[in-house]
């Protein structure tokens, strides 16, 4: 809402600045977006009376002219416009201005005549977004002013945020009573003019059927209107408030509902056939918009209609054959009340929104139907002359108006704020309005009709809280019941610890994205209304955003990636939709880059196996990884399930080379999931006292059969060894030169231990024993020499 | 010449000889050999000794006293020249060893947290310290939790307000949404609490990730808010504004002056949104806070009652506050991030700074 300020003082005697207005305003809860002099470019163009016009020598289109600017000289100016005449007072750019459209006035010659200055059009001082000829000033207008004082361009405009509850202040005078009760000063009432009424004019004839969407309907009718552009005056305020000029009656209609917060309607009424009615709409009927959209109607959408057609969307827009236009002599003038939740339904689903809609959706006091229906009456029939009918009303404007009682405990207001209200309070609450009496502790507060987001002990909390000042309530700390607090979800500090930088993903991935991990089953979940297609699809894998976030950074430098994404999957259908939290990481590229002390190496399977097993460790679980060809979207033979005690709960792999490479991805790319809500806390360190007597180790290698596995291997050695094994594992791996080719050689290494006693040699070499025969018995694979 | 004088003579020279060979010595191996040479049992001040046998007793005495003088003068001068050696070897192995300090370390592999995920840590530990519980809601939810209950009806202005991902709904009984905010959570904690036969007091925070159809240099599709609510008996704004000062300076680690001003959000009454003294000019205006001094971070107010009725609280009973922060924000505040859309091109050279 633009509120320009020489206008807000037509309602209220402000003295204050812009600025300060602005800053009481954010206090009293309306937002200010920004204070604007939208026309302050126009300071150097002053009123010029045309003295002499004379045709350019070598120009056709070209006008020489003489300007009197109240100087002592007279100002030379070649102009290219034509609607002007020797007499008339037109804006004069002078040398040095700078127009609001960035030109800078400069002395020139245009051919061969030199030009001291320019003359403006509404567009060039903008005051229009285009303009025809120059701007013809009054001829009042006085030689030699400014035309920014003269047309009181140089002012601010405030922008202004209003609140959807403050339907009362999409209006200047709503905004002034606020400031106005806050400042203590008066608030100047509209409509003190009485409308002549002319018995010759029939009134309109309207029925409602709708009396519950429509609680009060008025009509006249004004014959004999001479429809022109309305003057510039207030063309310029509607274009300072953001409203662009239309015709006469239009921008009558427009500068009520601005000044008076009430939005009307007025159509052609030569072009209605029959009564007006309102009524629902009948499933199917259609209606073409001022704007000439044609919209299909429900049957509870509320329209005004003629015998025939629909007329207009009731509170939201005329339709197009029926509105008033250059040519209109008589019209029908609207001023009515509509449900607010009718008209917000309405709007949305045709999809048409207006100015109007806006503020019958928000609420609009029904004490401005009459009287902004006086004023516009009045301001056409000024302008435009013509002859008023009686007004038509349809509806119970006496019990619409009604103020309404409210009973509330002071002390529990006063309890919702943590202060006690100030008495001073009562009297800025009476000045925006209200009725206040205090009965004990009981307060009888009566709330005008402008004000119908007022209507529990609550609201009425806020009302003080805004007349007192946010500033005003002390700041204090409530008893806060120290509670056990959760323990706090340590997954990503874990898996950062390890070297992997943490990345967040957006949930929706492109449906073909979906596919490169997930089968269609029918369990994607889709938006209805995605940014784009890539965006659309709820994902069931973190992996394409992974892999997205590695190519974006591959792109950019980075010859390898470590990444890690904490977040949720989604699926299943809409009644048995399921978010499951998952940890993913993915690996790629060179592990660590090439250094004085080591080459660079490439991630492998391992590099992340090795990641994911120390994170489980970190929360005290250990998981067996077994091989899976099966997944989707990961390379059979480099793929394993991850299994916490008998349960699965992810896996890890080798993304398949064609997906990574459609990624940009040369390197191989390895990525893992693990399912967060299928993991139970694992144990709890507990204390072990340390081994007394020195451990023994031992190595041994044996030549296996090439598809061996070593979980099998150390299954075997554990079991072979028996309680005085601590420790087995793989030391060496090789399978080159002088091990068969169907073979493999691997070195196993011991730490063999008792409790109660040094080990010796013997008892080492028995425990040996036992594993060679084991291995021999299990595997049929020997010591290698 | 007499036989005594003969092996003093030969003492001597053998004495001379040795202090030469001894000085000569390039390492403590040669020094062992020459002690072992000299001193040892075979040595040849032993077998000058032998020696003494010719010589008459009383003479004995007195070679006996030299040898003894020769011993220790060979002893000493090898325990010096021994350690003169060891010092000499020290310093060369020192200088053997020496390394270009100036050169990297071994690297260890490092993450690091993103920027929000550390916001989120942040808060949500300033709110548990003071006593709120955590608690967590779907993201996919329905029109009741995200909308009605929350005061917010079908033909609201607000709801519009709200770019709202619906979901497609074919043959389903109502519509799904992605929330729009946290503050489903709180009618879900509350309704936890009352399902389970429970009462007031509540106090809770709430983290995660909401969605707005809404994607421009400003606005993320995807971005994270911070839910804080507490319902009690004589709850008031004072308490807000109390928990909001004290969150306020706890997370940019200072005092910072903060500004209420009205405003209107359908689940509260009275709303307020939330202004701090700008982190930028230090209160004083600047270009960012477009001069005022100030810069909004959050919304707030006194939970309305309609919202208690949704979940079935009395509110003539119970009041409380609640109010919803978005985490970008206020970690592009606190770090002077420029742009939100960093957060989420997930450039590792951008995640490695701010996480280091
Ligand atoms: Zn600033």
């Amino acid at each position: 809402m633009k509120i320009p300020f020489s206008w807000l003082k037509e309602h209220t005697p402000i003295e204050k600045a812009p600025e300060v207005v602005a800053d009481d305003l954010v206090r009293l809860g309306h937002e200010v977006e920004s204070i604007d002099m939208p026309r302050a470019g126009v300071k150097g163009v002053r009123v010029g009376l045309i003295v002499e016009m004379k045709p350019h020598p070598d120009a056709d289109k070209l006008k020489l002219l003489k300007i009197d600017l109240g100087d002592v000289e007279h100002l030379s100016i070649v102009c290219g416009a034509s609607n002007m005449k020797a007499g008339d007072k037109v804006p004069v750019a002078t040398v040095g201005t700078s127009l609001p459209n960035g030109l800078k006035i400069k002395k020139g010659k245009i051919r061969g005549e030199v030009s001291f200055g320019m003359c403006c059009s509404e567009a060039e001082l903008g005051l229009a977004e285009d303009a025809d000829g120059l701007l013809i000033l009054p001829q009042d207008a006085p030689v030699g002013e400014e035309v920014g004082e003269y047309l009181e361009l140089e002012e601010a405009v405030l922008d202004l945020d209003i609140t959807p509850n403050r339907g009362d202040c999409m209006s200047l005078r709503g905004i002034a009573r606020d400031l106005a009760a806050d400042y203590a000063l008066p608030l100047i009432e509209p409509g003190d003019e009485v409308v002549t009424i002319d018995d010759s004019v029939a009134a309109p004839k309207v029925t409602v059927s709708a009396p519950d969407d429509c609680p009060l309907y008025t009509a006249c009718k004004i014959e004999g209107v001479n429809v022109s552009a309305s003057p510039d005056w207030l063309q310029a305020r509607l274009i300072a408030a953001g409203l662009r000029p239309i015709n006469g009656v239009v921008d009558v209609i427009n500068y009520t509902m601005l000044d008076l917060g009430q939005p009307m309607h007025a159509f052609d009424a030569d072009t209605l056939v029959g009564n007006i009615e309102v009524r629902t709409a009948n499933e199917g009927e259609t209606f073409t918009s001022l704007e000439g959209k044609e919209v299909s109607l429900h049957a509870e959408d509320l329209v005004i209609a003629d015998s025939q057609n629909v007329i207009a969307l009731a509170g939201i827009m005329g339709s197009e054959p029926t509105g008033v236009t250059n040519t209109t002599t008589n019209i029908i003038l609207e001023s009515a009340a509509f449900r607010p939740a009718r008209i917000s339904i309405t709007r949305r689903t045709c999809g048409l929104v207006s100015d109007s809609s806006m503020r019958f959706e928000r609420g609009v006091d029904p004490a401005m139907i009459a009287v902004a229906m006086d004023q516009v009456a009045q301001m056409i029939t000024g302008l435009f002359g013509g002859k008023v009918s009686a007004t038509t009303t349809v509806g119970d404007a006496e019990h619409l108006i009604q103020d309404t009682q409210i009973k509330v405990s002071m002390r529990k207001i006063e309890a919702r704020l943590g202060v006690d209200v100030p008495e001073s309070a009562d009297a800025v609450l009476e000045r925006m309005g209200f009725g206040i009496e205090h009965q004990g502790d009981n307060l009888l507060f009566s709330v005008p009709s402008h004000r119908p987001d007022v209507r529990l002990a609550e609201d009425i909390s806020e009302e003080y809280a805004r007349v007192i000042g946010f500033d005003a309530i002390p700041t204090e700390l409530p008893s806060l019941a120290t509670i056990s607090p959760n323990q706090p979800d340590t997954a990503i500090i874990d898996a950062v610890r390890l070297g992997f930088v943490q990345v967040i993903n957006y949930a929706f991935i492109s449906a073909d994205e979906q596919r490169l991990f997930v089968a269609d089953d029918g369990k994607d979940l889709v938006l209805a209304n995605p940014i784009s297609e890539a965006m659309s699809v709820m994902r069931r894998s973190a992996f394409p955003g992974l892999l997205n976030t590695a190519k974006y950074n591959m792109n950019r430098q980075q010859n390898g990636v470590a990444l890690v994404e904490q977040g949720r999957l989604y699926d299943g259908s809409m009644s048995q939709r399921q978010e499951t939290n998952i940890l993913a990481w993915l690996m790629a590229g060179e592990f660590q880059g090439d250094s004085w002390y080591e080459k660079a190496r490439k991630a492998d399977f391992f590099d992340l196996k090795g990641a994911v097993e120390a994170w489980l460790s970190s929360k005290g679980l250990t998981a067996r990884f077994i091989a899976d060809d099966e997944v989707q979207g990961l390379q059979a033979g480099q793929t394993a399930k991850i299994v916490v005690g008998k349960t699965e709960v992810g896996y890890i792999g080798k993304v398949d080379s064609d997906i990574a490479s459609s990624f940009d991805l040369d390197s191989d790319v390895f990525v893992a999931s693990i399912d967060l809500d299928q993991l139970h806390a694992g144990k709890k360190a507990k204390f072990q006292p340390l081994p007394e007597f020195p451990s023994i180790e031992r190595d041994l290698v044996f030549l296996f059969d090439k598809d061996v596995t070593s979980e099998s291997v150390l299954q075997t050695v554990k079991k072979a060894c028996g309680s005085q094994l601590v420790q087995a594992h793989i030391f060496d791996l090789y399978d080159g030169k002088g091990v068969p080719e169907d073979k493999v050689s691997l070195g196993i290494r011991f730490v063999l231990q008792d409790a109660k006693r040094t080990l010796t040699q013997e008892d080492s070499d028995q425990a040996m024993q036992a594993v060679v025969d084991a291995i021999a018995h299990q595997f049929n694979a020997e010591l290698r020499g | 010449m007499s036989e005594i004088d003969s092996l003093k003579a030969q003492l001597q020279a053998l004495q001379d000889k040795a202090l030469e060979l001894f000085a000569e010595a390039a390492d403590l191996q040669a020094l062992q050999d020459l002690r072992v040479n000299y001193l040892g049992k075979k040595g040849k001040l032993t077998s000058v000794l032998k020696g003494v046998g010719k010589l008459p007793p009383e003479d004995r005495p007195v070679i006996g006293q030299f040898v003894n003088a020769t011993k220790s003068v060979l002893a000493e001068a090898l325990d010096k020249a021994e350690s003169v050696l060891a010092t000499k070897a020290r310093e060369m192995r020192i200088e053997a060893e020496r390394i270009d300090v100036t050169l990297s370390g071994r690297k260890c592999a490092q993450g690091a947290l993103h920027p929000v995920q550390q916001g989120l840590n942040e808060m949500t530990a300033i709110f548990t310290q003071m006593g709120f519980e955590t608690a967590q809601g779907p993201e996919i939810e329905d029109e009741f939790h995200n909308f009605d209950a929350l005061n917010i009806p079908q033909e609201h202005p607000a709801r519009a307000m709200h770019d709202t991902f619906f979901f497609n709904a074919e043959g389903e009984d109502e519509a799904l949404l992605l929330r729009t905010h946290t503050s489903p959570v709180q009618i879900r904690a509350m309704q936890a609490c009352v399902d389970a036969g429970g009462e007031p007091p509540l106090a809770v925070v709430a983290a995660g990730r909401v969605y707005r159809c809404d994607y421009d240099v400003t606005h993320s599709p995807m971005f994270h808010q911070v839910e804080v609510f507490k319902v009690d008996k004589d709850v008031s704004l004072a308490n807000l504004k109390g928990v909001l000062q004290h969150f306020l300076s706890a997370y940019f680690e200072k005092d910072v002056p903060i500004r209420l001003r009205p405003h209107y959000f359908p689940f509260t009454e009275p709303s307020a949104e939330v202004d701090i003294g700008c982190v930028f000019c230090n209160h004083k205006g600047c270009r960012i806070c477009k001069g005022s001094g100030w810069i909004e971070v959050l919304g707030s107010g006194m939970i309305h009652p309609n919202v208690l009725k949704a979940v079935g609280i009395d509110g003539t009973v119970y009041s409380g506050f609640a109010f919803g922060l978005g985490v970008e924000r206020l970690v592009m505040l606190k770090h002077g991030i420029p742009d939100l859309r960093l957060f989420f091109e997930n450039d590792v050279r951008f995640l490695r700074r701010m996480g280091a």
